[in-house]
């Protein structure tokens, strides 16, 4: 016990510690700070307009998220993949003569800080949004930082635990998890059946009696409504069976023997996560923890020699992917294109912003909020990439040419939704599109100039300094340009300007990248 | 003593190790030896305690499950993982308290030196190489002063010097009467070492042989001969012990 929270205390301790050494962390809190105060504000807006700011309407939001959450987890446990544990775990932990139900609640353990934390701006934003009394509030985070994590520990004991549980009874739980689903939709169907669809009949559906009375699920969604609407019978004798529920499943938690059998499906697990850890380091994006990558047969034929046997390669990758090129980043495009487009349709566009809206979205989305480097990220760390006899210019281009048609595409899926919306000219949409393409090879080549000419002078803190550094300028320069643009002409020659500018940077960061690829190879 | 008894294991349909019986006494190094996909690394997992499995194993007659066996029995993977936000040091503290083991500064500083760590101590695991990590888990598991270790390729990824100490160290647990088990490829490495050998090949023991049976025969020699497989001259024996 001693030793595991020795672990989880110096753990924490050194992350923090790093994580504040990093200047990205301190730029990322800025950015969180602007959610943090933003959101509330136009949250209390848009649940005022639905006349959803009051504890009823809180009830409401708790109670539709504890339909997937509580059996969400349920079926994570029973099927052994809730927990996650490194390969250091593996090597240090589970061997030692450490109870492997304390190994159970120590994974569980890890994220509490953070849930505390996450828990308790929750409460905050709460009282504020929602009008809910100070002191329920504290009784409810109270209450969700003790009874409800000793349920799910319980729970979380019990099933992953089991060691006489068979695949047979696993898959039970799991189907019972859904039936638990199954039952909130149905009694959702009925309701709508019974009164019709509208905002008043889901309210109702999401506070009926009927919703607390489901085991599990319903009886804590009667908790809420006995701390937060007060006592009514349903709602007492629901939170009544909540509590004995607890205090069976912490008995019942206890009392089972568990040897550690759990360690084997733990590791496979541990695998999977560190896999996909991995990948993330390389800048893929395709890997997801728990699903196996379905590759399927493809076949390419070559064209050209030397470097351009990388471009070959990386199409008959995307062609055995099941998404080809396709990825995390493309639903990200799709789905900020059709947010623009449907906000300027409600809102009946951006007054004197609407020629800058996608200009700008496409430079935040491209360069704050996609953090992967692509297939490139892997190419700088295949010894091939430098093995291969042909110059530089030739393997820099090849290597990231796929990742040029990508952003294409995907800047045609993210300008498209508002350029019809908004009813953009033929030839701004096709400048905004070349302007998407543009910002991604700067991103993609300030990337690759920070990883071979600073990368092994500065470490990481530098890195992500210089990174910034060069970001910065270029968007300021960007910037510059596409308002000088618009004050000569309006919106065509501000993205002209802008593109021009941006083609420059890609020149210049090409040329120095090549240099740096020419430095990589010969002297390191 | 480390006792294996009956040991089956299943992955879905595929028998990986099949009624695998084998003891190694206390004071005695045991080698086990076995091409890649014998069954060795589930043998080991097993034997870790991080695998099902079908049949026993007790450490000093206790079943390897037991916290008490836990306590006595060290483990040194083949592949070394550190935890990223922990220092050396930290390491081998966390060891200490969880094996509860009484050892004092001097002890650590002097085990330490050995593998040549005390001016890395302060380092996070996610700075070390790989080499590094190799002897930082080799010294994690002397700090528990076991009864019971298993080394799974324990010199890959060391210097000559830390092979040099790890022969010495394995020699003098020998001598307190330590059991060891190795599961190695290095079979030069190992020579000297070795009281008794176990040959596995496709989930079973073909053989056990003791250095007084074998005599001067080189182990890479008797390897090709049990297992029929690369240039070793001579029919595939089966059985010794």
């Amino acid at each position: 016990m001693y030793a595991l929270f020795y672990l989880y205390r110096r753990s924490f301790r050194n992350r923090m510690r790093t994580v504040l050494k990093k200047p990205i962390t301190y730029f990322y809190l800025v950015i969180l700070l602007f959610y943090v105060t933003a959101v509330p504000y136009s949250f209390r807006a848009m649940f005022r307009e639905w006349h959803m700011d009051s504890p009823e309407g809180m009830t409401a939001v708790f109670t539709l998220f504890s339909f997937w959450i509580i059996p969400g987890n349920l079926i994570a446990y029973a099927r052994r993949k809730g927990l996650i544990y490194r390969h250091s775990d593996i090597h240090f932990l589970f061997p030692a003569p450490v109870g492997p139900k304390l190994i159970l609640l120590y994974a569980h353990a890890r994220n509490l800080i953070m849930t505390v934390l996450l828990n308790l701006i929750l409460a905050v934003l709460c009282i504020y949004i929602f009008r809910v009394d100070g002191w329920r509030m504290t009784l409810y985070f109270l209450f969700s930082l003790g009874v409800e994590n000793l349920l799910e520990a319980g729970i979380m004991i019990l099933m992953y635990g089991s060691e006489r549980m068979d695949d047979r009874s696993r898959g039970l739980v799991v189907k019972a998890a859904y039936a638990l689903i199954g039952v909130f939709v149905l009694l959702g169907v009925l309701a709508y059946l019974r009164n019709g669809l509208s905002f008043d009949t889901v309210l109702a559906y999401l506070n009926s009696d009927y919703v607390q009375m489901v085991p599990l699920v319903g009886w804590y969604i009667a908790v809420l409504h006995l701390l937060f609407l007060g006592p009514s019978p349903v709602n007492v004798v629901c939170s009544i069976l909540y509590f004995l529920l607890v205090a069976a499943v912490t008995t019942a938690s206890v009392r089972m023997r568990c040897t550690g059998e759990y360690f084997e499906d733990a590791e496979k697990f541990a695998d999977d996560y560190e896999e996909v850890l991995a990948s993330r380091r390389q800048g893929r994006a395709d890997v997801r923890l728990g699903k196996k990558r379905k590759l399927s047969k493809a076949s390419v034929a070559y064209h050209g020699r030397g470097a351009a046997a990388i471009f070959y390669r990386q199409l008959l990758e995307y062609k055995k992917n099941r998404f080809f090129i396709f990825d995390m980043n493309t639903l990200v495009s799709l789905g900020a294109g059709i947010g623009i487009a449907w906000l300027y349709r409600s809102e009946g566009g951006f007054g004197s912003f609407n020629d800058f809206i996608v200009p700008a979205a496409m430079a935040y989305l491209i360069f704050i909020f996609s953090a992967y480097k692509g297939k490139w990220g892997k190419e700088m760390l295949s010894p091939y990439t430098f093995l291969i006899p042909d110059n530089p210019f030739r393997k820099l281009i090849f290597a990231t040419a796929m990742q040029h048609i990508q952003a294409l595409v995907n800047g045609v899926i993210f300008v498209l939704p508002p350029a019809l919306v908004m009813r953009m000219p033929l030839s701004t949409t096709v400048l905004s599109v070349l302007g998407y393409v543009m910002l991604s090879a700067c991103k993609l080549y300030i990337l690759t100039v920070t990883e071979v000419a600073v990368g092994d002078v500065l470490g990481n803190v530098g890195k992500q300094f210089f990174q910034l550094l060069v970001q910065g300028l270029v968007i300021l320069a960007a910037v510059f340009a596409a308002v000088l643009g618009f004050m000569l002409g309006g919106i065509n020659p501000a993205y002209g300007l802008m593109i021009l500018i941006l083609a420059g940077a890609v020149a210049i960061l090409v040329t120095i990248s090549t240099l740096c690829f020419y430095r990589m190879e010969t002297v390191k | 003593m480390l006792e294996v008894i009956g040991l089956s294991k299943k992955y879905g349909k595929f028998l990986a190790v099949d009624q695998v019986s084998f003891q190694v006494p206390d004071g005695t190094v045991g080698i086990l030896l076995g091409p890649n996909g014998a069954g060795k690394s589930t043998v080991i997992k097993s034997i870790a305690g991080l695998l099902k499995y079908k049949g026993e194993i007790r450490i000093q007659g206790i079943g390897s499950k037991e916290l008490e066996a836990r306590r006595i029995f060290a483990y040194v993977p083949e592949m070394p993982s550190m935890y990223e936000s922990l220092t050396v040091r930290e390491h081998m503290e966390f060891i200490r308290r969880a094996y509860n083991v009484d050892t004092s500064e001097e002890e650590l500083e002097a085990l330490m030196g050995r593998f040549e760590l005390l001016d890395k101590q302060d380092k996070l695991g996610n700075e070390l190489s790989k080499g590094m990590m190799q002897k930082v888990s080799i010294c994690c598991a002397l700090l528990i002063k076991p009864q019971v270790i298993l080394l799974d390729e324990p010199m890959v990824g060391l210097d000559p010097a830390a092979i040099k100490e790890l022969k010495q160290v394995v020699l003098e647990m020998k001598a307190q009467g330590v059991t060891v088990l190795i599961s190695t490829h290095m079979l030069e490495m190992v020579k000297e070492l070795w009281d008794v050998t176990f040959v596995m090949n496709q989930g079973h023991i073909l053989g056990s042989y003791t250095r007084e049976q074998v005599g001067n025969e080189d182990l890479e020699e008797l390897f090709f001969q049990v297992t029929g497989t690369g240039s070793g001259p001579g029919d595939p024996r089966q059985g010794g012990q």
